[in-house]
């Protein structure tokens, strides 16, 4: 069958007062066919994605704009908002914050089809409760009625994809639809776009991650700084990438790489892996029967496990699995309701924190978001030295060799020192982070998903700043994430959490190549891998 | 905000300062000097600012007045915030059913109108400068302590504190370096623009003859003194009207500007 083509651009340009933000870009969409824009923040992917919903916010300059047989050129507000929802539609990052809260997602899936369409009230709830079963959400009559808030994340994922279908466009545009979800919703939203293109739609994908699209895009097209720099069918941009920028953001992919193998070209090469094995010496942490419930729910049941010195301990779960708490538990933030923590063979937790507080320098933290976890009041330079004073003062002066010190460690540039960790990029402001958590040279990093928030090719960076750091000083890490291919990366071991409890644990490799429990089975099964 | 009208408040503010201060300095006579044949004179060369049904220098009252606008608006304020970071402190760090009482008490005093309150108190204590004080400092509180507990409240919870708390820090260490200077760093900014309405209610409560008691020069009570002669005598008004107005625009131009900092930060 000959392929419609449902999206025509030529030499798109999109500019912000004056400032171009997308340059000279073309590629064309057919029905039935998938297009990935892939790119870190800022390339302009997102930027393109709207300008093709008439919502860019800038100056937009194409040879040509074909959207669904119309030329998008010339349109005015009244023939964009005309083509919204009805040609063209987008599924949105946040189902949580996309959805109104306050209104039954029924509502809100109708809401696209009182602006477009003539249909009747009876026939739009008709057609809501069919958007709601061709994205197979159980029960779509009972769900339509409630509120956001009251579905679960699969559910919330499902009516967002649904409100997007509600007009029946040819083409949608899925803008970041699985960052920040977990592997599980991933693959749900994922298996939802191969039905959008096995219905003859057009899907347009856009992604900082090469390993996300990879198995759903027909087309591929790299983008860096407002311009496509490679483009073309799928398998040729992952066996075999042209561009320098392709390789490094494929390299950047850490699912089935070695540890300590280096996933970014531009960090200093590691150093050797130390052969340090003590089997006398006390763990650097261990967990026995760990319990925390919140009221009824047992958040955490009973979770034990041991990080032996220098070594990484991955600990993997959905949202909602007990990590976070757990972590928090492990760090003495949160009392548990019962089990043990010891820090290199002394307590930890239950002990006051008078008493732990000796012991706090040997371990650190490092959080998904950095920002909140520095004062808002301090410079860089002022948040290492208040750390390297142990909160005496927070005068850059008395440390400042000690302060370059630790920016060297981590790869920041010393010209940062005044700034406000608020200018920095989200991973400067993590290797900030960690620079801040190596001042009182720690024996164990406890590390809460610490590159979640990070575009793959930044992740890359810090996760080789971290085997490095390892590999110089010893430091052993607990490594919190929803995120396999991290996981698996990092870890010496793995131990796969589910509903509180430790499901499976055990090597890296073996967990990896052959897990025993079906749920981990599962959690494999719906990773995405480039390998 | 345009930077000339920042640089006029700052020179606002410190003229009001100096003439709290050293009054004589600005106006060597005395403000009480009672000089009949001289009565209802129009502002020239030998008053400034006119002279009133007494014969009294308008401008020497207005600058002698300086001097209790600002004990007023300045003591009412401190008053204000004491009690406030008393009461927001305790709110946010006690137990549930403490805030709750304490809320609740917040609320019923915010719900009634600042100058009902003040007016209120009055009534029990009798007019004043003293109770002018305490009136206007109270009734300022419940809007400071509110700001206190709930900054209080957020970071006490905060990933900040956590992170202090995770690098060792003791509770010490942790209120003095984070709690302390977090928590007031928006209530600086409130308080300036506080004292710009300390100072109008303060001239409100004497131009009701509830604060300052005349003959003494105070802008409030020269208000309402001119009031009666308003057909004849425009400026025994005008003046201290334009005191009260400049001095309370221009606290409010400071406060605003220190606040965008904040909010900026």
């Amino acid at each position: 069958m000959s392929e419609k083509t449902l999206i025509t651009v030529k030499d798109l340009s999109v500019s912000f007062e004056g400032s171009p933000a997308v340059k000279n870009i073309s590629f064309t969409l057919s029905a039935g066919r998938v297009l990935a824009l892939v790119g870190e923040s800022g390339s302009g992917k997102s930027v393109t994605a709207r300008s093709l919903l008439g919502l860019s916010g800038g100056t937009v300059n194409a040879s040509e704009l074909s959207i669904c047989g119309q030329d998008a050129l010339g349109f005015n507000d009244r023939a964009w908002q005309k083509i919204r929802g009805n040609s063209i539609s987008m599924i949105l990052q946040d189902a949580l914050m996309a959805l109104d809260p306050l209104r039954p997602v029924g509502r809100e899936i109708a809401d696209g089809l009182k602006e477009h369409s003539s249909l009747s009230r009876s026939e739009r709830k008709q057609r809501v409760h069919e958007v709601l079963e061709s994205v197979r959400m159980p029960d779509p009559e009972l769900r339509a009625k409630q509120r956001s808030t009251e579905l679960s994340g699969g559910m919330r994922q499902r009516a967002l994809i649904a409100q997007a279908l509600a007009g029946n466009p040819q083409v949608v545009i899925a803008d970041e639809a699985t960052t920040a979800l977990d592997s599980q919703l991933t693959a749900l939203v994922l298996s939802q776009l191969r039905e959008l293109k096995d219905q003859g739609r057009g899907v347009l994908m856009i992604s900082h991650d090469l390993a996300q699209v990879a198995h759903l895009a027909d087309d591929i097209a790299v983008m860096r700084q407002g311009e496509i720099v490679e483009a073309g069918p799928a398998a040729q941009i992952l066996n075999h990438p042209q561009h320098g920028y392709t390789r490094k953001l494929l390299r950047a992919v850490p699912s089935g790489v070695p540890r300590f193998t280096s996933l970014s070209a531009t960090s200093s090469p590691l150093p050797a892996a130390p052969v340090t094995d003590l089997p006398t010496a006390p763990p650097a942490l261990s967990a026995t029967g760990l319990s925390k419930s919140f009221g009824k729910q047992m958040a955490v049941d009973a979770v034990s496990f041991e990080l032996p010195q220098g070594k990484t301990l991955g600990i993997v779960g959905e949202s909602g699995s007990g990590k976070t708490t757990t972590a928090r538990m492990v760090l003495g933030l949160q009392k548990p309701d019962s089990g043990t923590v010891d820090l290199l063979g002394e307590r930890f937790t239950p002990t006051t924190e008078p008493e732990r507080r000796k012991l706090r320098e040997q371990m650190g933290a490092i959080y998904q978001n950095p920002l909140g976890s520095f004062d808002p009041r301090y410079s860089v330079g002022q948040l290492l030295a208040d750390a390297l004073s142990r909160g005496k003062t927070k005068r850059v002066e008395s440390y400042r060799q000690e302060v370059t010190q630790l920016l060297e460690q981590v790869e920041l540039s010393s010209v940062l020192f005044s700034r406000s960790p608020r200018e920095l990029s989200g991973g400067q402001r993590q290797r900030l982070a960690i620079a801040r958590a190596l001042a009182p040279k720690p024996s164990v990093l406890v590390l809460d998903e610490p590159v979640s928030a990070l575009d793959v090719s930044i992740q890359a960076t810090v996760l080789d700043l971290l085997d490095r750091i390892q590999l110089e000083t010893g430091t052993s890490y607990l490594f919190i994430s929803h995120d396999l291919s991290v996981i698996e990366h990092m870890s010496d071991s793995v131990a796969v959490i589910h509903q509180g409890k430790i499901i499976e644990h055990g090597d890296t490799a073996i967990i990896f190549a052959a897990p025993q429990q079906e749920y981990t089975q599962k959690l494999l099964s719906a990773m995405p891998r480039l390998r | 905000m345009s930077r000339t009208a920042k640089i006029l408040s700052v020179l606002v503010v410190a003229l009001w300062l100096l003439m709290a201060v050293a009054p004589s300095l600005l106006a060597p006579s005395d403000p009480l000097a009672i000089n009949p044949t001289q009565a209802f004179q129009k502002p020239g060369l030998a008053h400034f600012f006119g002279t009133d049904e007494s014969g009294r220098d308008i401008y020497t009252r207005v600058i002698h007045g300086a001097g209790d606008s600002l004990s007023i608006g300045l003591a009412a304020t401190a008053l204000g915030t004491g009690l406030a970071i008393v009461l927001g402190t305790v709110a946010a760090l006690s137990p549930r059913w403490l805030d709750e009482i304490i809320l609740r008490v917040l609320e019923a005093l915010y719900a009634i109108p600042s100058l009902l309150m003040a007016l209120l108190i009055i009534a029990f204590t009798g007019p004043g400068v003293g109770p002018a004080i305490v009136a206007v400092g109270l009734s300022t509180a419940p809007g400071y302590a509110r700001l206190v507990r709930s900054q209080i409240r957020s970071l006490k919870n905060s990933e900040m504190l956590e992170a202090a708390t995770v690098l060792g820090r003791g509770t010490w260490l942790k209120v003095k370096n984070h709690l302390v200077p977090n928590a007031l760093k928006p209530l600086l900014a409130l308080v300036t623009l506080g004292i710009g309405q300390a100072v109008i209610w303060a001239a409100a409560l004497s131009f009701l003859g509830l604060g300052t008691p005349p003959p003494a020069p105070e802008w409030g009570a020269m208000l309402s003194a001119g009031r009666t002669y308003l057909h004849l005598a425009w400026w025994m008004s005008l003046f201290p009207g334009l005191a009260i107005v400049a001095v309370a625009v221009s606290a409010t131009v400071i406060g605003r500007a220190l606040g965008g900092k904040v909010k900026s930060l």
